[in-house]
């Protein structure tokens, strides 16, 4: 298997190469642009990933969709012409079941609470604040919404941003600067990393959700700085993830929260995968594994996956907090979120804590974890190699062969179910995935038929690396167990 | 059967898919089977087909390792434009065990390729350039190290 992922490879980067070459010799003399003294927009070695492999299978990857993103929603048909050129604008589309949007509890479409008051916001107070917190952006809307969220995460206050990406790239470097150290977790989301480069600090990767690595990086770095400089560290932060999106595993917080205690680094928590999809009343990971919330330094977290807006947020003691609404630049000079869309997590929020009246909220989450757990056993039963942990609602099917990325996609597409590939660069060259995100609002029969049509293209692409249970073995288990429970 | 791979602490793309497990053996394999090939596609004796070989590796892995700089993406920024792949594997360290396979490679291919060719003098010349040069160029002093400009920055 892995020499067929590799001989794969080389055929894909010798074909580059020799295409290139061809083109060098045939196609470059006779074109004629008349760019004298321009500099190239990229070096010719920097494009050629994206030329000779994106741009060959680019219908898998950015497709259009003309509808809200419920559990069936409407994908917009690309015609391919050219293999490189830019795909057409057709006007065709047609109904997808949706496992691909970060849906987690179904508030990405009309919902019955949500919906009408962010329409009267919207009405009320219009769709941009048009400034920023500090100037005239802040409504009583927006005070609301960081007293709300402050409450439901479980720290004294909260500040929230228009973007979750601009959250972590503009407030790490706020956090901590030259003289200090970032230790992040191997697989961080990349506004994780943007934020550490910007930072001008240090930074050390330890191997992803190993507390015994973090340990001995962490005994290495300070040793190291008390006898090379002569002075500590001025700041530590370890940053980690609640849900690492790319592998759905949910990070060992208990063990790397004593580690810091035990070290004096401050721990930054990223929730924007786990707030609102795990834990019993959808708090998080904290809550899911039993950590104390004053035991986490900051919290942050997106509104994009579970609250079905967009945004971001860090939760923190109240020091924290005034500091950061001083000196964040995203705060200072970013416009403030929109009105409507603060509406919108507020209300969210009020019906996952059942502050509506009903039981809505509670509902939501019984049937995303119950939804997660049957389709990852059921997707095991069939032999399929998933990562994640049990109740992570991220599951990622490995396909390893980069051929199979477009077959895998395009077969499922064929069949109505819109998956999300992920190749090189975003995962490691040899690890190529097929990430489903299942939510809250997918019926059980929607589930049964992804389930069919995943088994189906799965046979046809050869991905079910594992051999299946057998169904007779099933049976008698049941059957052991209705007798059971009978008794 | 299935080899667990734990995500690995290297940053950069480029290099990194060099530390997961089987890619030693798919090397071994790659090489053995372009024997195989030369053998059926030119007919000529073995020991020609393992000199073929060898001096097909050393363009093959020359060009690769050691003249193309940089990474073929873009998201890095170009941190690593100055430096070539054998200079990015292990984040520039020097004599791990990566490196050292790469360094042995070579000389087992010259060893086998003028064995097979019991030292006759056209290929023996060629074979033992080709591998000095290979050697000289993954040394530990020759990181960074640029003679005469050649493949030196514009």
């Amino acid at each position: 298997m892995y020499f067929s992922t590799y001989l794969s490879c080389c055929l894909i980067l010798g074909f580059g190469h020799l295409r290139d070459f061809f083109r060098r010799i045939l196609v470059l003399p006779f074109t004629d642009y008349n760019l004298q003294g321009y500099a190239p927009i990229f070096l010719d070695h920097e494009d050629f990933y994206m030329r000779r492999g994106y741009h060959r299978v680019q219908d898998c990857f950015s497709r259009p969709i003309a509808s809200a993103p419920d559990a069936w929603f409407d994908v917009v048909e690309k015609v391919r012409d050219d293999e490189e050129k830019v795909l057409d604008r057709p006007t065709k589309s047609r109904k997808c079941l949706n496992l691909g949007s970060y849906n987690y509890l179904g508030f990405g479409s009309f919902d019955e609470y949500c919906t009408p008051r962010v329409i009267e916001s919207l009405k009320k107070f219009s769709a941009s604040t048009c400034s920023s917190r500090v100037d005239a952006g802040t409504t009583s809307v927006h005070v609301e919404l960081e007293e709300c969220v402050a409450k439901y995460v479980g720290k004294h206050s909260v500040i929230v941003f228009g973007m979750g990406y601009a959250t972590n790239s503009s407030i790490i470097p706020i956090l901590i600067g030259k003289g200090g150290l970032i230790i992040s977790d191997s697989l961080n989301h990349n506004s994780i990393i943007n934020g550490a480069r910007g930072s001008g600090a240090n930074i050390r990767i330890f191997q992803h959700n190993t507390p015994s690595h973090l340990e001995r990086i962490l005994r290495e770095e300070i040793a190291k700085r008390q006898t090379k400089a002569h002075k500590p560290w001025k700041k530590i932060i370890v940053i980690i993830e609640g849900i690492y999106s790319m592998e759905g595993e949910i990070c060992k917080l208990p063990e790397i929260v004593s580690i810091c205690k035990k070290y004096k680094a401050y721990v930054y928590l990223d929730e924007a995968h786990s707030i609102g999809a795990i834990g019993n009343t959808g708090r998080g990971v904290c809550e899911h594994l039993g950590v104390n919330t004053a035991d986490v330094d900051i919290m942050m977290g997106t509104f994009s996956k579970s609250f079905g807006s967009c945004g971001g947020y860090i939760a923190g003691s109240k020091e924290l907090i005034q500091y950061l609404k001083h000196h964040c630049p995203a705060h200072l000079y970013a416009t403030s979120i929109s009105t409507p869309s603060a509406q919108q997590i507020i209300s969210a929020i009020k019906v996952i804590l059942g502050e509506d009246g009903s039981n809505r909220g509670a509902q939501k989450l019984a049937r995303i974890r119950d939804n997660s757990n049957f389709f990852r056993s059921e997707l095991w039963k069939m032999g399929f190699k998933v990562l994640g942990d049990y109740d992570s609602p991220v599951m990622p099917i490995m396909l390893y062969h980069p051929a199979k990325i477009p077959a895998f996609s395009r077969e499922c597409l064929r069949e109505n179910v819109a998956i999300a590939v992920v190749g090189f660069p975003a995962t490691p060259l040899m690890l190529a995935r097929a990430r489903i995100c299942i939510s809250a609002s997918h019926s059980k029969q929607d589930l049964i038929k992804a389930l069919e049509v995943i088994g189906k293209v799965g046979d046809l692409t050869g991905i079910k690396y594992f051999p299946a249970t057998p169904k007779k073995q099933e049976e008698e288990r049941d059957g052991i167990k209705i007798g059971c429970c009978s008794m | 059967m299935y080899v667990r791979a734990l995500p690995t602490t290297d940053v950069n793309r480029n290099t990194e898919w060099f530390t997961y497990p089987g890619v030693w053996t798919t090397y071994i394999i790659i090489i053995f089977f372009s024997w195989l090939l030369v053998l059926s596609v030119f007919h000529c004796s073995p020991g020609m087909a393992w000199t073929i070989v060898h001096l097909a590796h050393f363009t093959v892995t020359y060009h690769s390792f050691h003249w193309k700089k940089g990474t073929p993406f873009g998201d890095d920024q170009g941190i690593y434009n100055r430096l070539t792949w054998w200079e990015q594997i292990d984040n520039g360290k020097q004599l791990t065990r990566n490196r050292k396979f790469l360094t042995v490679v070579p000389i087992v291919l010259y060893l086998i390729a003028s064995h097979t060719t019991d030292y006759q003098h056209p290929m023996l010349f060629l074979n033992t350039l080709a591998v000095f040069v290979m050697v000289v160029m993954k040394f530990p002093h020759m990181h960074k190290v640029r003679i005469f400009g050649i493949n030196g920055d514009q």
